[in-house]
């Protein structure tokens, strides 16, 4: 779906297309191999394929270098080899890929639409309430610090510097290294949230004609009206001629979940089920029409 | 008299700490200050960090001395002045300093791990997991003497009681001063000991009369109270003003005894077994340690040495001065409260009885079986008599122009500071031990381990043991298991010190660790045989309820102790020297 | 003479006063270190053997943690011969 989007949007604006989905079907679509670079497909589409794997390897190949040069020797052993267990996580995961997300939008400034395709409900749900849940996180250890500097203070007014051995422990919230950061990731996370909740950005809901997708797309729907980001579009993919009846019932419900939301309908190729090769140019031109940019 | 105590006492401790002291760092322990101490090795800027030898022992000393030194000598008097100054000194010298340094020192040669963790490595896990056990019951039965303590005090001299919360208001007020407001230091301290100085004096103005049951209701809601609140706010300031009282004390004491100059008007020898624990004629032998306890041989204070101050040793040459040399100065206040009480305590008796118009047969001949009683029948037993005779004795000398009534404040609030915050530090620490005994039972039982482990309830479970033993009275049995408990502690670890100085470092003098250990384990053992015999029925046909329970104490630390003796044997340790 | 009498007396003020000091700081002293093990055991506990996850959260501030990481080794060490630690710290007397 998002790759048909994004042809048409191609067609009259500059966009990009990212998938972060795992199943890696962009390539497919498009017929091209894609590495995780940009590719140009015209000069209007660019695809690109985030390997999640590459860039766990990557961010944290990243942060072993700026811990080879604050740690001392012995330490940077140790923490080398946990570092290969450490790009299984799936905390990691998630957060490179809303690093990575987070990257493109800073730095991808010459396209007009950034189409991310998303990984399957769950995944996505959870990786978008990111943001928010880790500036509550945040905050909980900023005060935890806060804490730690004001009793080093209260130690520092009593006892003075005890002996020169003894490190000069930061107490002044200026000088605490750990803080500032916390604060950056902070305002960073931030930032990225109310990227994600404001005017310039949309979520495409794609659901297809059955209950069980009606369920999740509650589901969805629930989930991003608790993050306050903006759902704008649904459509409902892959209709039946035979199967309209429920496709007209799963869009009265889901219209009744969404009311100001528009909804668009895609029909199931048939050539697409008879195994024939099948173009993407059948999706209706004005698919992403709530999107135009004025 | 007293002056002549005092210097013979002194010089005693001085000579033989340069002596025997001096041998037993060469020849026992093979002190060498090529080995560098764990806070030079492990140096961690946390808690290995290297003190200076002065400041870690004004640290070890303050850590140890409380109120413990100063009501055991006041029970002791029973056997006349003479046994109890010779176990004061001499137990000091060859049993209960030698217990500290020993405790010290294997600390120190474990990485600065405790004196459990020794004990665990040197003889068996059984020993260290009952050192939860004995601690706890330690703890409570602290509670329950020193709440027993203050409370009678407080009934006899209401101006204490008074003292005593405007010296709380003043501790709060200072927390704010050093830790919130962050008032430089010298400056808050000096307006601490002014405030201090005023709570005494507001304190003699306005004294605060309430029942003996009051007073223990207060202590059980204080003790709850307290020890939920951060430790800056009430606990630090309250232990930092704590520490300037026990200097004026010892300071104004130790003065006043140099300047007495007065015979001793209690008998030196009053029989071996007077009337004391129980109301029950008590053998000098083997119950002594369990009466005068930190005075003298204290379990508690190898916690101390082995869990703290060890790490922060800095080199093996110091940890005389700190291990066997704070024990002396404790030695040393003992030596006064024994010299204050021998010289002014009979006086202060005889002025009680009078003053209650009742006839007073106190004399040389009965002294054993009468004193207990008698004292306590005119309220001067225990710390009372203690504050009267301090205050008897400073009246009597030069330094007289100071009114009677705050030097006797003075000392109330000393003992009952000191005692006033073991009320509490020990419920927070007893919540702890409670939660490792339960450690057993996370995977048998896990809902006991949750309700036994919960913040409220292992804070009730040790306040209102304690408290309801000490509102129950029959103190003298309730002091007695605390001394047993708190000798068994040090029977452990200095059959532990002995162990490693015996088994691991084959120092050739030995001996001087070893043949004090087992003669210690002996008499605890004894004594807590004789207890169990003979005192406790006594107390339960008084009154069943806490005589039960605290015989329930007792027996389970006996049998504690015979499991400790066993594995001992037992253990490598002991066999690869035999 | 006299004046090495006067430097004695003067050490004896400087150790009185040092002493005086560490004991009312020893209490907070505890408290900020138990802090900043709770600090590091929210944060990077998974480094020192507990099963919490290790987030990126953690790895972005693991270059600035070194003492804390210090710290929570060693307490993870020593978790099991608190008691001791404790006693001295607070002290029943």
């Amino acid at each position: 779906m998002s790759a048909a989007s994004a042809w048409q949007l191609s067609q009259s604006h500059r966009v990009l297309i990212v998938s972060l989905d795992p199943a890696h079907n962009l390539g497919d679509i498009f017929g091209v191999v894609l590495n995780h670079k940009k590719h140009r497909f015209t000069d209007s589409l660019y695809l690109k394929e985030v390997n999640l794997q590459k860039l766990c390897r990557e961010y944290l190949e990243r942060e072993t270098r700026v811990l080879t040069d604050t740690y001392r020797y012995l330490q940077t052993i140790n923490l080398d080899h946990y570092f290969s267990v450490l790009k299984y996580s799936p905390g990691i995961e998630e957060y490179a890929l809303l690093t990575s997300i987070e990257e493109t939008l800073r730095f991808q400034k010459d396209f007009d639409y950034i189409v991310f395709d998303t990984p399957p409900t769950g995944l996505t749900l959870r990786f978008l309430a990111l943001p928010r849940i880790t500036v509550t996180w945040i905050d909980r250890l900023v005060q935890i610090r806060r804490d730690i500097l004001e009793k080093r203070h209260t130690i520092y007014r009593i006892r003075g510097i005890l002996d020169d051995k003894e490190t000069i422990l930061s107490y002044d919230e200026k000088d605490d290294d750990i803080l500032k950061r916390l604060k950056t990731l902070k305002g960073n996370y931030q930032t990225l949230s109310s990227r994600l909740q404001g005017e310039d950005c949309g979520i495409v809901l794609v659901y297809n004609p059955d209950t069980l997708s009606l369920k999740e797309s509650k589901r969805l729907i629930d989930g991003l009206r608790d993050l306050k980001l903006p759902l704008r579009l649904l459509i409902n993919n892959k209709i039946q001629i035979k199967y309209k009846a429920m496709a007209d019932h799963v869009d009265s419900a889901m219209q009744a979940l969404a009311p100001a939301v528009p909804i668009q309908r895609v029909a199931l190729s048939e050539s697409l089920l008879d195994g024939q090769n099948s173009t993407l140019y059948d999706i209706s031109e004005t698919i992403l029409s709530p999107f135009e940019m004025k | 008299m007293t002056t002549l105590i005092i210097f013979v006492g002194f010089f005693l401790y001085l000579i033989l700490y340069l002596t025997y002291g001096k041998k037993l760092e060469r020849d026992v322990v093979k002190v060498s200050n090529e080995q560098p101490t764990p806070s030079h090795r492990l140096y961690d800027g946390v808690d290995y960090i290297p003190a200076r030898k002065e400041v870690l022992l004004g640290h070890h000393f303050a850590s140890i001395a409380g109120a413990a030194p100063i009501i055991g000598p006041a029970l002791a008097i029973c056997w006349g002045w003479a046994p109890a100054l010779l176990w004061v000194w001499l137990g000091n010298i060859f049993i209960g300093a030698v217990h500290d340094y020993l405790s010290l020192m294997a600390s120190v040669r474990y990485d600065g791990k405790s004196v459990q963790f020794v004990a665990t490595d040197l003889i068996g896990k059984r020993t260290g997991y009952a050192f939860y056990w004995i601690v706890f019951f330690l703890l409570i039965l602290v509670v329950a003497a020193f709440a027993a303590i203050i409370g009678g005090m407080f009934v006899r001299t209401p101006a204490i009681a008074s003292a005593y919360l405007y010296k709380i208001i003043a501790a709060l007020i200072l927390g704010v001063l050093i830790y919130r407001v962050k008032m430089n230091f010298s400056l808050a301290t000096i307006i601490g000991i002014a405030m201090l100085g005023f709570a005494i004096w507001l304190g003699v103005e306005t004294p605060i009369k309430a029942s003996y049951t009051t007073w223990m209701w207060v202590f059980f809601f204080y003790i709850f109270i307290v020890s939920a609140i951060p430790v800056n706010v009430l606990l630090q300031p309250r232990d930092y003003l704590n520490s300037w009282l026990l200097y004026a004390g010892l300071v104004l004491g130790f003065v006043a005894a140099v300047f007495a100059f007065k015979g001793f008007e209690v008998p030196a020898f009053a029989g071996f077994s007077p009337v004391l624990l129980g109301g029950k004629p008590t053998p000098f032998w083997p119950a002594i340690p369990l009466v005068i306890a930190c005075g003298s041989l204290s379990g508690f204070h190898s916690l101390v040495a082995s869990g703290t101050s060890s790490k922060q040793l800095d080199k093996e040459t110091d940890g005389l001065v700190i291990g066997y040399g704070a024990m002396f100065l404790e030695g040393f206040l003992s030596t006064i409260v024994v010299v204050s009480i021998a010289g002014f305590g009979y006086t202060a008796l005889k002025t009680a009885a009078a003053a209650k118009a009742i006839g007073f047969n106190l004399n040389a001949s009965n002294w054993g079986a009468t004193f207990t009683i008698i004292s306590g029948k005119l309220g001067l037993s225990k710390a009372n008599l203690f504050v009267q005779s301090y205050a008897d004795m400073v009246a009597s000398t030069w330094l007289s122009f100071i009114p009677a009534q705050y030097v006797k404040v003075l000392a109330g609030m000393w003992v009952a500071s000191f005692a006033m915050t073991t009320l509490d530090t020990t419920n927070r620490l007893a919540r702890y031990c409670l939660s490792e005994m339960a450690a057993p039972l996370k995977e048998s039982s896990a809902g006991l381990y949750n309700v036994l482990t919960n913040r409220w309830v292992a804070s009730i479970i040790p306040a209102t043991i304690g408290i309801y033993l000490a509102a129950s009275g029959n103190w003298l049995v309730i002091w007695g298991s605390f001394g047993a408990a708190n000798q068994l502690i040090a029977s452990i670890a200095l059959m532990t010190g002995a162990a490693y100085v015996a088994k691991k470092l084959k120092s050739g003098f030995a001996n001087a660790a070893v043949i004090p250990a087992w003669l210690l384990w002996i008499t605890v053992t004894a004594a807590f045989i004789w207890f169990i015999l003979f005192v406790q029925p006594g107390a339960i046909a008084a009154k069943p309820v806490p005589g039960w329970a605290v015989m329930i104490i007792l027996v389970v630390m006996f049998l504690l102790n015979f499991l400790f003796i066993f594995d001992f044997v037992k253990s490598k340790s002991y066999k690869k020297a035999e | 003479m006299i004046s090495s009498m006067v430097r004695w007396v003067r050490r004896i003020f400087a150790d009185f006063d040092a002493t005086h000091r560490e004991k009312a700081a020893a209490l907070t002293v505890m408290e900020m270190e138990e802090l900043e093990n709770i600090f590091a055991l929210l944060l990077i506990g998974s480094f020192a053997g507990f099963s919490s996850p290790p987030t990126f959260l953690a790895v972005e501030l693991l270059p600035y943690m070194e003492r804390e990481l210090q710290i929570l080794c060693k307490r993870a060490k020593d978790c099991n011969d608190m008691l001791a630690e404790m006693c001295g710290t607070i002290g029943i007397d």
